[in-house]
């Protein structure tokens, strides 16, 4: 029974080619990336580190290059309040807020690569973390600046500085 | 460097017959050192909004679990949010019989999901008795 019901399976394969509903081709030319930069924040530097090891790993896999991983320094908010409900002025409180940040730079990505890496791993982000993305896309130079506006213009004056 | 004179969050020491887990024993300036956070989410990041809503949602949700599970909690409850998902992570005592566990469960989950119209997933996990890391 096993062995009739693998072979029924795969004729079909030889009269049509099995297309996946989520892939999707366009003959459009894809937007390429020159960086995309992730910012990642979080108050546990334990928690950003194994972030920035999943995330590096990941890119690794789907072959994108990474250009430098960053940690800049931690910023610390700090207030102090008073310490009972009524009076004693002298006697505060105080309070500090520390967020990590952990910086990752990639490079040469191109649209659907860069959707696909940033679903990913925006999935997989961990609670009490944010990141935010900044792209950086490569643009053709645009017609009219490629020459200079002093080589197009007609040869007229010549002929006049010479009369 | 800490007065002796602070009461914030800690219990005092007594005869030797007071039970107290780890998260009572220590006290808050071990926060990041020996403790974690009992509710993860972005208000209190730099450069993000929204940690008043958070702490309000957070009190609510505390008060309704342990209004629904009474004499059950064993620890406090942990919060997390992923997105727009809501996770309650608790531990409970094995005193109910299950069939009404599942049931205070699903109850919880419809009520809080419509009440904050967002996904909000229950993980419990039993435990035989309250785990006691020292005595004070």
């Amino acid at each position: 029974n096993l062995m009739g019901a693998r072979l029924a399976g795969s004729h079909v394969d030889t009269q049509e080619p099995k297309t996946n509903p989520l892939v999707s081709i366009s003959d459009e030319p894809e937007t390429l990336y020159k960086r995309l930069s992730l910012l990642v924040k979080g108050h546990d530097k334990a928690v950003l580190d194994s972030y920035e090891y999943f995330a590096v790993l990941a890119a690794k896999e789907l072959g994108i290059s990474v250009e430098k991983v960053d940690k800049p320094p931690k910023t610390i908010e700090r207030f102090t309040l008073l310490k009972s409900v009524h009076i004693y002025k002298k006697h505060r409180v105080q309070y500090e807020m520390r967020t990590h940040y952990v910086c990752l730079e990639l490079k040469y990505l191109t649209s659907s690569t860069a959707a696909v890496y940033l679903e990913y791993v925006q999935r997989n982000l961990p609670e009490g973390v944010a990141m935010e993305v900044k792209k950086t896309k490569i643009e053709r130079i645009p017609e009219h600046i490629k020459k200079p506006v002093w080589d197009t213009l007609p040869q007229v004056e010549e002929a006049e500085v010479k009369s | 460097p800490l007065s002796p004179q602070t009461r914030a969050a800690r219990v005092r020491v007594g005869k030797g017959d007071k039970p107290v887990t780890y998260e009572q024993a220590h006290p808050p300036h071990y926060i990041a050192h020996r403790k974690g956070w009992l509710s993860l989410h972005t208000g209190n990041l730099h450069g993000e909004a929204g940690a008043a809503e958070r702490a309000v949602e957070d009190s609510f949700l505390r008060r309704f679990m342990f209004g629904t599970f009474p004499g059950l909690l064993v620890d406090e409850v942990v919060l997390k949010r992923r997105g727009n998902l809501l996770v309650v992570c608790a531990l409970l005592a094995r005193a109910l019989p299950p069939n009404k566990i599942y049931f205070l469960v699903g109850y919880a989950e419809t009520l809080l999901s419509h009440f904050y119209k967002c996904p909000v997933r229950l993980e419990l996990q039993t435990v035989p008795a309250r785990v006691v890391y020292k005595y004070l």
